[in-house]
């Protein structure tokens, strides 16, 4: 017993680390408590607590459909743990998800105001249903040990088929719709990994790990409390199993032929070693190692492949969840101690109650009784002063509780408690357009853009006069200054005014009064107007009136430009093609919104394109 | 070299220690509760006198009335002994700067001058309640190595903290009692959950922990005279009690 208490104090240990930086996270926020940035919003929390977590769990729908349904009744001594396992493991992934979302409290969003199209709403409706199923299937255990229960225990065991096939029927809603969320990230999610049938794969795997998770869970158990593995059971889990993880194989292998992406496999990133290693752990080792019966009928070797395939899935859903989504961002996520923290602190809390189910229910044939409680045993005393601890349980309070308060202090000093700082949106430089008489506008360089007539725009608009109605304006020393020369931020405003520049005795060379009034505050107000030095900065009839130093973003002074002329011309010849997306993003259908014609700027404000002027902050030098 | 070891005893470790502190408190004041209400659970008796309880744990969490009843002179020291030693740390400016580096709030401070009167006085009283404990006999009797051991340690941060703040002394010797200070102050917040002064957030418990702790599980005696073997004996044996008297040290030297 020794072992259970051990494995316990580790739990109590993590849960209290975990426990000290929840605090924080809530205190702090999550920019100065975990790594997660607008770029990386999804990190472990999402790939290991919820994505996996809720594979994890697919063990509960398995076993109750292979003995409820299939009327496999052999099975039936490892439904209770594996439903229990199931309900622990949604809960885990419910309260894991509080740490995650920014506003936790607004999660009961998501039952009132409904998003139908989204695959994140379904999930949500299905994790919700499915978490009261399995109350629903579970609560019959507990309640037979209160009396007072007993009619609401007899109504539930009428109703366990009907609850057992609508368990089935949600967990294959989600299990695969976890796949569909990232359906709609085609340029994010590496190719080795995205594909159409993401949710079949995830469906797939998601039963494999389920499998694997009982076996996981039993022998560990039969571990921990010295109890006679039930090898036998598991060996035909694992032969089942074997099938599972070949028809995943065969569908990942024949997908990647089919979709003809298998050449990315030479391409030598990063990526293709991960997936290597996934295969190898998910499909690979536990085919061939549960093909031999001689790894069937041993703990070890169900241990073995069971630990693999967990791995090896779990590591699929942090991969699919996040790991190599291809960052176009100049940063790289790795997940903080903090959020490793909270989410071991999860597991081992669901851990813990598990272990208490076990003991004080009849989740098993038999309860595990505690060694340390017979009256044969010797009391618990204090190993330094010698103080009567009391019986075990009241010793294993007090050591329990001893070892969360350390953990928790510990944890609570490395916490670094420095206020929020945002790292904001990462820089995108924009390039120059390249071309002659055509151009090709692609700012961020990505492909996606958009080939310019510039030749002819010049001809129908009046040759050598119409450079001024879009150029609006003419940097010093130069003439019709190119747009990226100011709008030099593909999504974020910059400032047209160098004023570092001005002042710095490598630049300008000028002194703060030459600009501002020797008088007043220096900011803004008090400067002279650029006009003052900079004779003919502002061409003239421009279409385009300046009123800011602020440059909005590239994307935006792009679309901006255009579509003022456009829309007015669209009008004016009857021509609505003209106002139409595509006509600019020729052959990019499937980025664009092809039928929507723009009537005017403020149709683009929120596309993905345009983002709306961020509010410039005051120059109080 | 100084310097980097006292930003860690006021940055990291001080966190570490004040969380210590802090849930070793609160963890130690709710073993306490849930003992109480699960020996209250098994015990036969379950009436306890309230309200006898409650007048009893007010008097003595404010000794006012019992100050001048018996031994007037202790109870004065330990009164302003212990006011200082809750006002001075929580409130000098010094220190208000530290709670808010940590929590993020702080109140107003007390006056310099204050401030350093009641360090001295602290200390002075620190002394004299050693020197009771180890010169007057009945409180020796009663007392652990930690008894002797806390008013000696409780002098470290006072003195060192008055010195820094009020002598003029070679820097490095105020960086080496700097040192000293903010590392006994830390030992310090570690030991007190775990030791007698976790009576700060007992005390209020001691009146009921007695109340309900001597009251007895149904059936306790005859199982204490079965385990004996005691069954069909007299269980009831005349000897005079153990009293109080017993332990004063002219009857000791009579018995010797």
């Amino acid at each position: 017993m020794n072992r259970v208490r051990n494995f316990k104090m580790i739990l109590w240990m993590i849960i209290g680390v975990g426990a000290a930086v929840g605090v924080a996270r809530f205190l702090l926020g999550l920019g100065s408590t975990t790594n997660l940035s607008d770029n990386t919003p999804w990190g472990i929390w999402i790939g290991f607590d919820v994505m996996s977590g809720v594979a994890l769990a697919a063990g509960g729908f398995v076993l109750t459909a292979t003995v409820y349904i299939f009327k496999l009744e052999k099975f039936h001594s490892i439904v209770r743990p594996a439903v229990l396992t199931a309900f622990l493991g949604y809960i885990a992934v419910a309260f894991g998800l509080l740490f995650d979302l920014g506003l936790p409290w607004n999660i009961w969003h998501m039952i009132v105001f409904w998003n139908p199209h989204s695959p994140l709403f379904e999930v949500g409706w299905c994790v919700m249903l499915y978490l009261t199923v399995l109350l629903m299937e579970f609560f019959p255990v507990p309640a037979e040990e209160f009396s007072f229960l007993s009619k609401i225990r007899k109504v539930l065991i009428k109703l366990r088929l009907p609850l057992v096939i609508a368990g089935i029927a949600l967990s294959t809603l989600h299990q695969s719709s976890l796949g569909s969320l990232f359906l709609i990230m085609p340029y994010n999610v590496h190719p080795l990994w995205y594909t159409p049938i993401l949710p079949v794969i995830f469906f797939i795997s998601a039963i494999g790990l389920g499998l694997m998770m009982v076996t996981f869970e039993s022998l560990f158990t039969a571990w921990l409390y010295r109890r006679k593995p039930e090898v036998d059971l598991l060996e035909k889990i694992g032969s089942a199993a074997r099938w599972v993880f070949m028809t995943y194989l065969v569908i990942r292998v024949s997908d990647l032929l089919i979709r003809g992406q298998l050449d990315q496999l030479g391409s030598g990133q990063w990526q293709v070693k991960m997936f290597w290693v996934e295969l190898a752990m998910v499909a690979v080792i536990p085919t061939v190692m549960l093909s031999f019966r001689y790894v069937r009928t041993k703990a070890a070797g169900l241990m073995t492949v069971a630990i693999t395939g967990v791995t090896g899935i779990v590591l699929n859903r942090i991969n699919v969840g996040g790991l190599v989504h291809i960052n176009r961002g100049e940063t790289v996520y790795l997940p903080a101690w903090t959020e490793i923290a909270i989410t071991a602190a999860v597991i081992a809390g669901a851990s813990l109650v598990f272990l208490y189910m076990i003991e004080r229910f009849n989740i098993w044939e038999t309860r595990p009784t505690d060694p340390d409680a017979s009256p044969t045993q010797l009391p618990h005393f204090h190993s330094v002063d010698g103080t009567w601890l009391g019986t075990p349980g009241i010793s294993a309070r007090t050591k329990y509780s001893f070892g969360f308060i350390i953990a928790a202090a510990f944890a609570f000093a490395f916490i670094s408690w420095e206020p929020a700082e945002s790292r904001g949106v990462d820089p995108t430089p924009v390039h120059q357009a390249r071309g002659g008489d055509t151009l090709w506008i692609d700012g961020n360089r990505d492909g996606f853009g958009t080939a310019f007539a510039h030749k002819e725009h010049i001809r129908r608009n009046g040759e050598d006069k119409s450079c001024s109605k879009c150029h609006h304006m003419n940097q010093p020393r130069d003439k019709n200054t190119a747009c990226s020369q100011c709008h030099n931020d593909m999504y974020l405003p910059s400032d047209a005014f160098k004023h570092d520049w001005h002042s710095s005795p490598n630049g300008g060379k000028l002194a703060c009064v030459e600009c501002h009034d020797k008088a007043s505050i220096r900011d803004i107000d008090s400067a002279k107007k650029c006009d003052y030095c900079h004779k003919n900065l502002i061409p003239q009839g421009s279409l385009i009136k300046i009123e800011t130093y602020e440059a909005n973003s590239y994307a935006e002074a792009m679309h901006m430009v255009c579509i003022d002329c456009h829309v007015q011309v669209a009008v004016e010849k009857e021509k609505p093609v003209l106002s139409r997306c595509e006509t600019c993003h020729e052959g990019q259908r499937d980025l664009v919104d092809a039928d929507v014609l723009i009537k005017s700027k403020s149709d683009l404000v929120g596309k993905r394109m345009v983002l709306p002027p961020l509010s410039r902050s005051k120059c109080n030098d | 070299m100084l310097e980097t070891w006292i930003g860690f005893g006021q940055g990291p470790l001080f966190r570490l220690c004040l969380a210590l502190m802090l849930l070793g408190l609160t963890r130690i004041f709710l073993l306490t509760i849930i003992g109480m209400i699960e020996a209250l659970r098994r015990n036969e008796d379950k009436i306890i006198p309230w309200k006898d309880l409650i007048g009893k744990t007010i008097s003595w969490l404010f000794p006012l009335k019992r100050l001048f009843n018996k031994r007037p002179v202790y109870s004065l020291i330990s009164l302003i002994f212990h006011i200082g030693l809750i006002i001075v740390p929580l409130f000098l400016a010094a220190h208000l700067l530290l709670w808010k580096n940590v929590t993020g709030f702080a109140v107003s401070a007390i006056p310099k001058l204050f401030a350093d009167n009641l360090t001295l006085t602290v200390i002075i009283c620190s002394i004299l309640l050693f020197l009771m404990r180890l010169f007057y006999q009945p409180a020796r009797a009663i007392s652990r190595k930690q008894d002797y051991l806390w008013p000696i340690l409780l002098i470290i941060p006072f003195l060192t903290g008055y010195i820094c703040s009020n002598g003029s002394i070679s820097p490095n010797a105020y960086l080496l009692l700097m040192l000293i200070h903010v590392y006994s102050a830390n030992l310090i917040m570690v030991m007190i959950p775990f030791t007698k002064i976790a009576h700060c957030v007992l005390m209020p418990f001691s009146q009921l922990v007695t109340a309900i702790g001597w009251k007895f599980p149904k059936g306790a005696g005859g199982r204490v005279i079965e385990t004996l073997g005691l069954k069909n004996r007299p269980t009831w044996v005349e000897k005079p009690r153990l009293v109080y008297e017993d332990l004063t040290p002219e009857k000791e030297e009579v018995s010797v």
